[in-house]
């Protein structure tokens, strides 16, 4: 998978909404080079001064844009992230929510059929301090520089989880979102081989909540592979009922699948250091990296 | 979205799944009419979505027209799991020598729908075979899987391929419908080898509904969640007494665990979404004030794209429309100072940390 460099172009697509529009001013503003927005229609406006295509290819064409952040609506989102695949795109950033089910897993075979890595959908995206890159709707002053890798499926948690470290001076050398839906695009287990040998990353956090079992994947990925970083968890949801989907279309405990505790067990049998809440992370961080 | 049986079972007809032939009735004056159709002995079976229908009673097979009476009414009156049953299916009991389990369900790992299926119980079962897991292309089911899995679990003859149209059928129900799963449990093997679904448990994908428009008038039960649903917030009454409102799905969450740790009882998960506005602040306090087991309110937010100064304005706002219930709120992140300074000359607590404003809640008892 590949994250954009210092000064590196990307495109937003759905750039001239609401959303779209605020978040492109907001990216700028931290120094990300925002090059060019798609909005079918609108060719030849331009938003915060940047040039809007009505066509993926066309943006690609004219920036050499690797990379696509998408904020369309859930209707929109599947022939959106076709289109960026298709035009070439090897990095999207799927910020839409309410994405159904059956739009995502053609998204998962058509990115997988063309070597694309998909960051969501559900995302706040991805931000890399150092490099001044931030694709997503994150909160830039939470983020500092430094070598935590900080993977979350909850947006605000990462965003709390990711002040509460940069305060206690640990900062993240990238915090990303996997995504709050039953699918996404790239699984945690593939966030964590990107990492592995990567020298600017000490150690991981990943926040996890209830449904589904990547969190117990993860930790069976730690044991089985030797994982060699010191890996800090949390997982929300342990007073959540059974049946009830909460706020994040993953968030979701059918019968004893899902639930907090098989999460937290599986990560303790695998070495994995587990906070009882958010602000327990960076004490556990400190006690391990001093 | 989880439909009823009979919604279920409704759509199986429609894609050619057998079921008993069968009646809606929601008052046991109708039972009469409903039996002349469905003929005797029959099941009334309670349409809740709680599990533990049986075990509450709230499922009888009934000989006559005056038991079946007695039974409509008796079930009308149960609460299962908190539910009260508005309608009873009244079904053609089946007689039958085995039965199956049936199912197409979403495998989060491995990004795709699987057909589950299990032959289990029953006494023409000649090797009782474990579970069988076959993983669903996106483009559908082709027979061949289908036929694959009924002779792995044992499966020839009329059976054989019964099991192998189900499987298809139910598999294009859940496709076309954008179904999160659709399970037979039972399938019934009868004495002729057919196969026959006895009940049915459909999940919609509710991001789907969309394309959907046909089920809309299924939805929400509840008049708060369905309030909720309408303004965009994402809201689950819980039985507790605080409420719990927050922005991000993960940070109510995981405040609820912070709500249970310290002895408390949450009444309700309330995400105002990320980016929220004044006027969301305001919608959302104004839903949980009209929540009757909330006694106290605690609010978390962590301010970055939704601002803390809306947050304030807004439970200002509504904090002075008249008497409500004590607000307890933690309000961190950028322009908190100004938030505070809003909210200062009202009788809304202010906490630093989550872990205060949780503890001042629960305590306040």
């Amino acid at each position: 998978m590949i994250l954009p460099e210092q000064d590196e172009p990307i495109i937003v697509q759905g750039i001239t909404g609401k959303y779209g529009a605020l978040h492109t001013k907001l990216m700028l503003q931290y120094g990300t080079n925002v090059a060019a927005g798609v909005t079918p229609g609108k060719l030849g406006e331009t938003v915060e001064g940047v040039p809007v295509y009505d066509k993926v290819s066309r943006a690609v064409e004219k920036t050499g844009a690797r990379s696509s952040i998408i904020f369309v609506p859930a209707p929109y989102f599947y022939p959106a992230v076709e289109e960026a695949i298709l035009a070439g795109v090897k990095l999207v950033v799927a910020i839409t929510e309410h994405v159904p089910i059956r739009d995502e897993l053609k998204m998962v075979a058509l990115a997988n059929a063309h070597g694309v890595t998909v960051v969501g959908p559900n995302t706040p995206g991805v931000i890399i301090p150092a490099r001044r890159v931030k694709m997503g709707i994150m909160p830039a002053p939470s983020f500092r520089p430094g070598k935590i890798a900080l993977f979350s499926r909850s947006g605000t948690l990462m965003y709390e989880i990711a002040n509460q470290l940069s305060t206690n001076g640990f900062g993240q050398s990238v915090a990303l979102g996997i995504g709050g839906d039953p699918i996404n695009g790239t699984t945690m287990i593939e966030y964590f081989d990107w990492i592995r040998t990567r020298d600017d990353v000490d150690a991981v956090v990943a926040v996890g909540e209830i449904g589904g079992d990547s969190e117990e994947r993860l930790a069976s990925y730690i044991t089985d592979t030797k994982f060699g970083k010191p890996v800090f968890a949390y997982v929300a949801g342990r007073a959540a009922p059974k049946e009830k989907r909460m706020g994040h279309a993953g968030a979701i405990i059918y019968g004893n699948y899902g639930t907090a505790e098989s999460k937290i067990s599986a990560y303790r049998a695998a070495g994995v250091q587990v906070a009882m809440t958010p602000t327990e992370i960076p004490t556990l961080v400190r006690k391990t990296l001093g | 979205m989880r439909l009823l049986e009979y919604q279920g079972k409704e759509l199986f007809r429609k894609y050619g799944i057998p079921v008993p032939n069968s009646q809606v009735i929601r008052d046991p004056a109708e039972t009469g009419p409903a039996l002349k159709i469905v003929g005797l002995p029959a099941v009334i079976k309670a349409q809740v979505l709680a599990g533990g229908r049986g075990k509450a009673g709230g499922v009888a097979v009934v000989n006559s027209e005056e038991e079946a009476m007695r039974e409509a009414s008796r079930i009308l009156n149960l609460r299962i799991g908190g539910e009260r049953p508005s309608e009873l299916l009244v079904e053609q009991a089946s007689t039958h020598s085995g039965e199956m389990y049936l199912s197409i369900t979403l495998d989060r790992s491995r990004r795709s729908f699987v057909l589950i299926a299990t032959r289990s119980g029953g006494i023409e079962v000649e090797s009782t075979t474990g579970q069988t897991v076959e993983p669903i292309p996106i483009t559908g089911l082709p027979q061949a899987a289908a036929e694959s899995v009924a002779s792995r679990i044992g499966l020839s003859g009329k059976s054989k391929e019964d099991f192998v149209r189900i499987a298809v059928d139910l598999e294009r129900l859940l496709r076309e419908q954008e179904c999160e799963l659709a399970e037979i449990n039972p399938l019934a093997i009868r004495s002729d080898g057919s196969l026959l679904a006895l009940d049915s448990k459909v999940i919609l994908d509710d991001n789907a509904l969309f394309r959907h428009p046909e089920f809309s008038q299924l939805l929400p039960e509840d008049p708060l969640e369905g309030e909720a649903a309408r303004e965009g917030f994402a809201f689950v009454r819980l039985d507790g007494n605080i409420a719990v409102v927050g922005n991000g799905a993960g940070l109510v969450l995981s405040t609820l665990d912070l709500v249970a740790d310290a002895g408390g009882r949450p009444a309700c998960f309330l995400d105002l979404g990320g980016g929220s506005q004044q006027s969301r602040v305001e919608a959302a306090l104004r839903l949980v004030k009209r929540l009757p087991s909330a006694e106290r309110i605690l609010v978390n937010i962590f301010g970055g794209i939704t601002r803390t100064t809306d947050v304030a304005a807004g439970l200002k706002n509504v904090v002075n429309e008249g008497p409500m219930q004590p607000v307890y709120a933690r309000i961190s992140g950028a322009e908190e100072e100004e938030a505070k300074k809003l909210l200062a000359d009202t009788p809304v607590k202010l906490y630093s940390t989550a872990p205060e404003a949780v503890k001042a809640v629960v305590s306040a008892a």
